[in-house]
């Protein structure tokens, strides 16, 4: 038996990984989960649909690579992955709290900042599992409603789009894990950001977009499809790198700031 | 008594409202019970105990350090919770091993250490089954496994007994008492007199945030004993027992119950009543007995207002 070192924390990333094993059977086997799940798999019932009604109407406007683009801007990055990272990180802590299972947590020997990386690991493993193999299913399902023969080409487009979707989550999650150990009720101000926020700010002229994550994640996603609407966005492509710089900024700020305020704060008082 | 709990001076409110109130004491080893009505304090004093809670004023030390912001404590430090919260889908197990898990241990220590706590409080034959299909006497026990499964110097049991069936409890009583004895240092909230008694003569009386009183539960015991005490009886013929009652010179009042078999007696000397009824109560045919002034609300109202 390895001799234990009592007068220090237990170590960071051993606290951390003990607590993702805790929370992440919680976390998948949640009506939460359903819900999503659902909600990330609509896409594909709309593939499927697409590829029936396709093969009975062969000159359909909309080819298969325009329905997927607009699927992973309009649906995914504008909408299912905030709303997954929303009903997941807000809970992160939200959920102990209201469920009085904190208190378990908060008396062992480990940093508070490692229960919130463990918690946080296990929502980026949770939203990633059901969110991931969902854009690839609906890939495949459109691309190959002709055929393989151009699957091939697409495919970089797909792993792109997979890293930006693992980005949106990372950055919307820290954003929203941030609202969550810093407000009582965070979902109705994370609504409003989605949907206000985020969706209003990026057809505003000059730089304006760029206070917007929508912004830097939609620069990263190539095949842009054809007719985005008025977003002025689409006309000023933001570079790779300040993308990824300021997505990244938004992860290691978000969840530092949560970090800080988990550590400081009392979690207790109605238990 | 070398303190291994300390209270400077501290208070803890909550906006408007005070929890506690410029609370001065030490703890050492052995049991202590920490006694009061519901509202009165105590969970605050624990959280405050377990550096859950920082105080709004004062010092809480724990083994010579502040009890807020210092996790390295809960190697030494097992924490009971009050309320009746879970992961419902882990096993009794799986929880027990995965809060071991982050006190430290590796993975073979952990069961062993699981195992032998389970075992302490009765659950190693449920140790499998799923925690949201324990009786409420197995989650309390399952709560209590986990504070005691890393050996901790120092327990902090918040209402440990509540809602355990009488074997259980009687179980649960030794175990803290055994705990005691081994030089631990075990502070039990309750807010039911016998309880404590049952697993400590060490109380601290605490009320509205304030602790009241401190010192052997005897003494306690003689307090109560001094205020006006009721005594419900049950007789087959409450009219004789009544008579033989209000001829003694203790008695303040006498009342006949709404269903007429009845009679509630307040007295100034409860142990003369108790010890002048026997023949009164053969004569009458009283059939039970008991007081409502064992609830230490009762109890509480009377010093306070004393």
């Amino acid at each position: 038996m390895a001799a234990r070192d009592t007068s220090k924390p237990v170590p960071f990333a051993s606290a951390a990984r003990g607590v993702f094993d805790l929370a992440l059977e919680g976390m998948v086997w949640s009506g939460r989960t359903v819900v999503m799940a659902g909600l990330l798999a609509l896409p594909v019932v709309l593939a499927i649909v697409y590829r029936l009604v396709l093969a009975k109407y062969p000159a359909a406007r909309l080819s298969p690579l325009d329905l997927y683009g607009r699927l992973v801007v309009f649906f995914y990055l504008r909408f299912a992955l905030p709303l997954t990272a929303l009903f997941y990180a807000t809970a992160l802590i939200a959920d102990e709290v209201e469920g009085k299972t904190l208190t378990y947590l908060l008396t062992r020997p480990i940093r508070r900042e490692s229960i919130l990386a463990g918690k946080f690991a296990a929502y980026v493993v949770t939203t990633l599992t059901l969110a991931l193999p969902a854009v690839v299913v609906t890939f495949f399902t459109l691309m190959t409603v002709s055929g393989r023969a151009n699957l091939g080409g697409a495919v970089p487009d797909l792993l792109r789009d997979l890293g930006v979707a693992a980005l949106a989550l990372l950055a919307y999650g820290a954003l929203f894990t941030l609202l969550g150990v810093f407000l009582k009720r965070p979902v109705i101000p994370g609504l409003l950001f989605i949907f206000v926020w985020e969706l209003f700010l990026p057809s505003f002229p000059g730089y304006v977009p760029r206070v917007t994550l929508t912004a830097y994640l939609r620069s990263l996603v190539r095949h842009r499809p054809a007719q985005e609407g008025v977003s002025e966005i689409f006309a000023q492509v933001l570079p790779t790198a300040l993308c990824l710089e300021v997505l990244v900024g938004a992860v290691v700020v978000g969840l530092g700031a949560s970090a800080w305020i988990f550590s400081t704060r009392e979690y207790v008082m109605d238990q | 008594m070398s303190a291994t709990l300390e209270f400077v001076r501290a208070s803890r409110w909550y906006g408007q409202v005070i929890a506690l109130n410029d609370v001065t004491t030490t703890i050492g080893p052995g049991v202590t019970g920490l006694l009061g009505p519901n509202g009165a304090g105590k969970s605050t004093f624990l959280k405050l105990a377990s550096g859950q809670l920082a105080p709004s004023q004062g010092e809480v030390k724990m083994l010579g350090r502040a009890a807020w912001g210092s996790p390295e404590l809960f190697h030494r430090v097992g924490v009971c919770p009050e309320a009746d919260a879970f992961w419902e889908q882990l096993t009794g197990l799986e929880f027990v091993t995965g809060l071991l898990r982050l006190t430290g241990y590796d993975e073979a220590e952990r069961r062993q250490r699981a195992e032998n706590a389970l075992h302490e409080v009765a659950l190693l034959d449920a140790k499998d089954r799923k925690i949201g299909g324990y009786s409420k006497g197995m989650r309390q026990r399952v709560k209590m496994a986990q504070a005691l499964a890393h050996d901790p110097e120092v327990l902090l049991l918040d209402e440990p007994v509540s809602g355990m069936d009488p074997v259980n409890r009687r179980r649960m009583v030794d175990l803290v008492r055994r705990l005691g004895r081994a030089g631990r240092t075990v502070v039990v909230s309750s807010h039911i007199l016998h309880e404590v008694e049952a697993m400590t003569r060490r109380v601290l009386l605490i009320h509205n945030g304030r602790i009241l009183a401190e010192g052997d539960v005897r003494e306690i015991r003689d307090l109560m004993d001094e205020h006006p005490h009721t005594v419900a009886l049950r007789a087959r013929d409450p009219r004789a027992l009544a008579r033989v009652v209000v001829a003694m010179p203790h008695v303040i009042s006498l009342t006949f119950g709404a269903e007429g078999e009845w009679v509630t007696v307040q007295t100034a000397r409860p142990d003369e009543l108790y010890g002048n009824l026997a023949e009164a109560a053969e004569s009458a045919g009283v059939s039970e007995m008991y007081s409502p002034d064992e609830n230490l609300e009762s109890v509480f109202r009377y010093l306070v207002a004393g």
